[in-house]
């Protein structure tokens, strides 16, 4: 097709209406930014390079256009640090790109007859939608940032407990003696904590967000998560203050949002990762030298392990307990030793299921572990 | 007169095409999309089909496939394209695919099924009447067409005046036409140098005979009729701005012969030519047959209802072809109340590929719209 630069940025704009509902409709400002990211870039390549260099557009171009646009769009995240989920925000984008092909091939010239003709101009309603659009993509933006979250940046040693009871995010410094979220829409970022009864706890709180965290010296839980969801990312949890501090406990959240654990080092606790009747995905994480088992996905649980490596896990690595329902792939369980009271459930099991549990396994390197995978007390493991 | 649909006289329906050709059935097809009913609408033309003529030539050069692509159909929208029609048939993604990377050329027979179902959907038949229009009249209130109206909105769509032949072939014993019915003889001389004379070449080898292409220059490689932009208004917008002189100028440059890069049949020729069956010449010597590839009669003059409509109304013409409005209409004759348009070849001024399949939706898409602004 041989669109005129106004027919383009009509065609792109009224294109990008299912991308712009999506963003409004999952609740998340950074989706309505990577929407205005796009939009900007899509229109500053029309008119700077698209319209100048490409006279007529055959289908195919789309391709190679969009990888440009995609490239472009991710620096763009990057240079304005969207906190956008990489694979959620690339399939907004395909998102939209997929709706950019089927406006401009399908839906425009069944709806106007005279689309190509024009060159992607659009008339009366069209015209009106592809105005729609920036303003809708504007106001989105301004009510993003009147309601924006403060950053509070903590600069030295604060002394604790912090009790966090209203949406902020936090940047930096070390808290001695804990954090406490009583809050949604909280991010710790860069913080590290030492000390505390537990090092980070979040209860009956929605979008909480512990990015790039270390909590060390923590005396009962490094990070204890009740009711709450939460995304932990990169985290550190190590140096416990005793014999009984868990790494990662998120307990009684089923009613909430799946919670994620993901790309955490945690090392020398009690339980490593644990989770009672929650929703979590346990993912890419780092588990090392637990004295009880490395990581648990118990009570009634729905929970994904993946791509874990747990290592030198005594009695058990991965454990899927009471009632649970967990999928368990691509994990590295290594060095897992026998615990000498003679229990066959804790002769070094690289992965166990007990009490009616029911484990999906599949895909997982078990090394120098000689319990193996099994099965206890009416449990299944489905391979 | 013969009728095989309702007469346009007494209380007179306020759209009339002349002509019963592809424009026709295209201009038809897009009036009863935009809701125009079949009693709104009277097609006066000479054949009940409107593929007849078309696809009699489109036979007589053995043509295969399509030199458009998906989009030329003649249903109203573009959507879906033939390209998708075919790979549900054929249910292969194939055709699809071939849109996506390099255009779909349609085959002749999926088109003429297409234009079957579009005749048929549209109720073409019910408004066509069997009769040659030789006047067209402003009156007051519209337009009378041998007397008989007034209508309101007239789209005139009487397609190619006739088929060209040089003067110097003409009387020669051993000429035909390409787009008439022929075989092929031993030694074959094919003058011209468009798609027409293109497809000739490969048929009178594929036939076995020797071939030599008659033409005064080397014919141009085009995908299309005329370049892309000229399709949208990216191209005609500048093409509507320029003064006469320089429109007639890029008319006449569009005007020259040309026909599809391929680089299978140029092996073919390449391959002939290696075994001393096809050759370029300058002039006729000692052909058994002639096959003159020369296309139609261009311009107003040689169609003698437009003709006579020039010569009455005294309307804007230059050189060969009629001024017309960017939206295909005839100034003068044209106001809020009043519509005539010319779609087909005859309405290049306003679309330089008005002899396409796409240059008769670009007229009947604007012949809607006055329409419809006015009803």
């Amino acid at each position: 097709m041989s669109f005129t630069l106004r027919g383009r940025i009509e065609s792109r704009l009224v294109a990008a209406l299912p991308a712009l509902l999506v963003a409004f409709g999952i609740h998340r400002w950074w989706a309505v930014d990577l929407v205005a990211v796009m939009l900007l870039v899509g229109v500053v390549l029309d008119a700077a390079l698209y319209d100048r260099l490409i006279d007529y557009q055959p289908a195919w171009f789309a391709l190679p256009l969009g990888a440009l646009e995609l490239t472009l769009v991710y620096a763009a995240v990057r240079v304005l640090s969207l906190p956008a989920p990489l694979w959620t925000a690339v399939g907004l984008f395909a998102l939209a790109w997929v709706s950019a092909q089927l406006f401009v091939h399908a839906a425009l010239p069944r709806l106007q007859l005279t689309y190509a003709e024009s060159g992607g101009e659009l008339v009366r309603q069209g015209a009106l939608t592809a105005l729609a659009v920036p303003t809708l993509v504007f106001l989105g933006l301004g009510a993003a940032y009147v309601t924006r979250v403060p950053t509070v940046h903590l600069h030295g040693v604060v002394r604790g407990p912090v009790v966090v009871d209203r949406a902020e995010t936090l940047v930096g410094g070390t808290i001695r003696g804990g954090v406490v979220i009583r809050s949604s829409r909280v991010t710790l970022r860069d913080v590290t904590v030492v000390g505390g009864v537990n090092g980070i706890d979040v209860e009956n709180a929605s979008h909480v967000m512990l990015d790039d965290v270390r909590v060390l010296r923590s005396e009962s839980d490094g990070i204890h998560v009740r009711n709450s969801t939460v995304m932990v990312e990169h985290c550190t949890v190590a140096d416990p203050a005793g014999p009984w501090v868990q790494g990662i406990d998120i307990s009684y959240s089923l009613g909430r949002a799946m919670s994620m654990v993901s790309g955490c080092t945690i090392a020398g606790v009690r339980e490593g990762i644990v989770t009672h009747s929650s929703g979590v995905n346990v993912m890419d994480n780092r588990v090392l030298d637990t004295s009880l088992r490395g990581i648990v996905l118990g009570e009634m649980s729905m929970d994904m392990a993946s791509g874990n490596d747990v290592e030198g896990a005594q009695g058990v690595g991965i454990l899927c307990l009471d009632h649970s329902m967990c999928e368990i792939r691509r994990n590295v369980v290594a060095g897992t030793r026998v615990d000498g009271d003679g229990d066959p459930a804790r002769a070094g099991v690289a992965i166990e299921a007990q009490y009616y549990a029911q484990a999906t396994v599949s895909g997982n390197a078990i090394i120098a572990s000689p319990g193996g995978t099994r099965g206890f007390s009416n449990s299944a493991i489905e391979r | 007169m013969s009728r095989t649909g309702r007469a346009p006289s007494d209380g007179a329906p306020p759209c009339a095409i002349v002509g019963s050709g592809l424009t026709a059935l295209a201009a038809y097809a897009t009036l009863r999309h935009g809701g125009l009913e079949r009693e709104e609408i009277v097609v006066l033309g000479t054949h009940a089909d409107p593929t007849a003529r078309w696809r009699i030539q489109a036979a007589a050069i053995r043509q295969r496939r399509m030199r458009s692509e998906s989009d030329g159909h003649l249903a109203p929208a573009d959507f879906p394209g033939l390209a998708l029609r075919a790979a549900w048939r054929r249910r292969s993604a194939r055709p699809l695919l071939e849109t996506v990377w390099r255009g779909y050329n349609p085959r002749v027979e999926e088109f003429l099924a297409q234009a079957a179902e579009v005749r048929e959907r549209s109720g073409f038949d019910a408004s066509f009447v069997r009769r040659t229009v030789a006047r067209v009249e402003a009156v007051a209130g519209g337009f009378e067409l041998d007397g008989e109206g007034p209508f309101r909105h007239v789209l005139l769509a009487t397609g190619h005046p006739g088929l060209a032949l040089p003067l110097e072939l003409a009387g020669d014993p051993r000429v035909v036409h390409a787009y008439e019915p022929h075989e092929y003889a031993p030694r074959v001389a094919i003058v011209g140098a468009g798609m027409a004379a293109a497809t000739e070449w490969r048929n009178a080898l594929a036939a076995g005979s020797e071939v030599v292409s008659i033409r005064r220059r080397e014919p141009l490689r085009r995908p299309l009729n005329v370049p892309r932009s000229y399709f949208t208004k990216r191209g005609l917008a500048a093409f509507h701005r320029s003064a006469p002189e320089l429109r007639a100028a890029t008319l006449r440059e569009l005007s020259a012969p040309s026909y599809p890069p391929d680089a299978r049949a140029d092996a073919v020729l390449a391959a002939a030519a290696a075994a001393g069956r096809f050759r370029v010449a300058a002039g006729l010597n000692g052909a058994d047959q002639v096959i003159a590839a020369t296309g139609f009669r261009r311009g107003y003059s040689s169609d003698a209802l437009l003709a006579g409509l020039v010569e009455r109304h005294g309307l804007d013409v230059h050189d060969h072809w009629i001024v017309l409005d960017a939206d295909s209409t005839v100034p003068g004759a044209t106001d809020e109340r009043r519509t005539l348009s010319i779609g087909g070849v005859a309405g290049q001024w306003a679309f330089p590929a008005a002899d396409t399949i796409a240059g008769a939706k670009y007229a009947a898409r604007r012949f809607l719209e006055r329409v419809c602004r006015s009803r």
